[in-house]
């Protein structure tokens, strides 16, 4: 471990700094704030819209549905969630191409819880001088207030976030009555509580490091990138070189560029980078850099956009293509995959039919009739109450015992219901034979068949004779 | 940087955890939603453990802590294979 006697100290891990994100007023500033309102806004208050008595948007895992916007989805639609995650991806995708990380920057939801838990710590322990002072400072009265408050807010705000969460899985009014009544259920507990310090352990405490470590979409964006994508760059030629000057002072006397070197950028990074050294991984394009720094040329008296929104090709002083085969190929797979959701979710069948065989008597015989017995499911998607005629064909003579009379199915419900087919005797031959089982509603408008076998034992025919 | 080389830094370890729980928290998300988009828990019980007091809720709970389980272990794996020489056998590489 030593060289030449010299002990060596090795350092146990490398310690992330603490980031402290100064505060930061100007356009884009302004557009995430907006973004976090609208975003949040729709997390916060969707689960509370009900259209008709149903929640418009309720994944309800206990009854096996998705309630989507007045769309019900059964297990059996995996491939419509699948199709909609897909056109997510895409459509990701798609804004990288077009204009870098906007989804990080502006939407994800790692940012902008993170932004809301900035804005907590920013009311209790004030601006990030304050914030770095009280956490160098002891703890005296003053800091065990602030940091006590703060963590008030965030655990509120977790445990809000938490419920809300529950809410979109369990119809929320229903959760709201028995939290009150602290009769929560014990799963609905736990994943309030899983969720709520998932909230608080990513936008409290591990922030950055989320983006930085965890976050695959850092990694592999440079595959949605290029020279034509937008990207938030430091423009070299003209800031370097950098240095501190008085306002009077002309920068091209000085032999420097339009860069202060006042490290304005670097405070408002939220992950604590240099933008000045470059596209990195670690940025999550918010473009706070770009406030902070029009803010000082304004006030050095320069022009904006030492900081810019801006492509590799126009930093390079080569023309930028905005519609090149990249976009075009995002935009057609996305319609695509857009026409093949509303394809699919206008080909649902209303009535869903499955036949099981019911494995513990596959047969009986009585009468002169041989018989069958099996559980048919009948799953009702549409909004409507159906009275289901169930019919059989495939042998001559084949026919329902039972159910006699119509079964009927409550909207949006399955049904399971015995189902007893029968065959007289003299038309049985041995084997195992396809039939088709067909329900009906009584106006005939929703029809639905399915597949499935009729057994006819040789040792029962045998028997029988 | 060779394998057995010690002075390769530690990472943090928000991101040592972060990159075996995140990943394997995703996969077991996925797994869990195409599983119980096939397989009903109470279905799943009644073949398993029908003496079992659960509920659906309960069931999918259960199913993607196991699924969690699973793929966490095996970022676990992962991580111990590709750790450094020099962090485990220290005493060797003297």
């Amino acid at each position: 471990m030593s060289e030449g006697g010299q002990p060596q100290t090795i350092p146990l891990y490398i310690k992330a700094p603490k980031v402290y994100p100064r505060e930061i007023k100007g356009r884009f500033a302004s557009l995430r704030v907006i973004a976090a309102w609208v975003l949040l806004g729709m997390y916060y208050v969707i689960p509370w819209i009900s259209v008709n008595g149903q929640q418009l948007v309720l994944f309800d895992l206990v009854n096996r549905k998705f309630h989507i916007l007045g769309l019900t989805l059964w297990p059996q639609d995996l491939i419509i969630l699948s199709l909609l995650l897909a056109m997510a991806a895409l459509t990701l995708f798609f804004f990288t191409a077009l204009a870098g990380r906007l989804w990080c920057g502006y939407a994800c939801p790692q940012t902008v819880w993170t932004e809301v838990f900035l804005w907590m710590e920013r009311i209790t322990e004030g601006r990030r001088n304050q914030r770095m002072r009280l956490d160098a400072g002891p703890w005296n009265r003053n800091k065990i207030v602030r940091k006590s408050t703060k963590q008030f807010l965030w655990i509120v705000f977790a445990l809000w976030t938490g419920f809300t969460f529950v809410g979109f899985f369990v119809p929320i009014r229903d959760v709201a009555v028995r939290a009150l009544d602290f009769n929560l259920g014990g799963w609905e507990t736990f994943w309030l509580f899983f969720y709520a310090f998932a909230t608080y352990g990513n936008a409290g405490f591990l922030r950055e490091q989320v983006c930085k470590y965890m976050c695959p979409y850092a990694r592999f964006q440079s595959a949605m990138l290029d020279d034509d994508s937008l990207i938030i760059s430091y423009d070299v030629e003209r800031g370097e070189p950098r240095g501190p000057r008085k306002r009077s002072a002309n920068p091209a006397e000085l032999g420097l560029g339009d860069c202060i070197d006042c490290m304005a950028c670097v405070q408002v990074c939220p992950t604590g980078i240099d933008i000045r050294d470059g596209l990195q991984i670690e940025c999550i394009a918010c473009a706070a850099c770009i406030d902070a720094c029009d803010d000082v040329m304004d006030k050095m008296g320069y022009p904006r956009g030492l900081i810019r929104y801006s492509t590799g090709n126009a930093m390079a002083g080569r023309p930028t293509r905005i519609l090149r085969p990249r976009i075009f190929i995002y935009l057609g797979a996305l319609l695509a995959l857009m026409a093949l959701v509303g394809m699919t979710v206008a080909s649902r069948q209303p009535l869903l039919v499955d036949v099981l065989r019911d494995r513990t008597a596959l047969h009986r015989v009585s009468d002169q009739m041989l018989e069958n017995p099996y559980t048919i499911k009948l799953t009702n998607r549409t909004e409507d109450e159906l009275h289901i005629s169930i019919a059989v064909e495939g042998l001559d003579g084949i026919y329902v015992i039972e159910p006699v009379r119509p079964v009927t199915v409550a909207p949006s419900q399955v049904a399971n219901q015995p189902l007893t087919i029968g065959l007289p005797l003299e038309n049985a031959r041995a084997g195992m034979h396809a039939i088709t089982v067909s329900a009906s509603d009584d106006d005939g408008q929703v029809h639905s068949e399915t597949e499935t076998r009729f057994f006819i034992p040789a040792r029962a025919l045998e028997n029988a004779q | 940087m060779p394998r057995n080389d010690p002075h390769i830094p530690r990472r943090p370890l928000a991101q040592r955890l972060g990159a075996i729980l995140w990943p394997s928290f995703f996969a077991a998300g996925v797994a869990c939603m195409v599983f119980f988009s096939i397989v009903d828990p109470l279905m799943l019980r009644d073949m398993t453990f029908p003496d079992f007091e659960i509920g659906r809720m309960g069931g999918y709970t259960l199913g993607f802590f196991l699924f969690w389980a699973a793929t966490a272990s095996s970022s676990l794996f992962t991580w111990l294979l590709l750790r450094p020489a020099s962090r485990f056998h220290g005493k060797l590489n003297q």
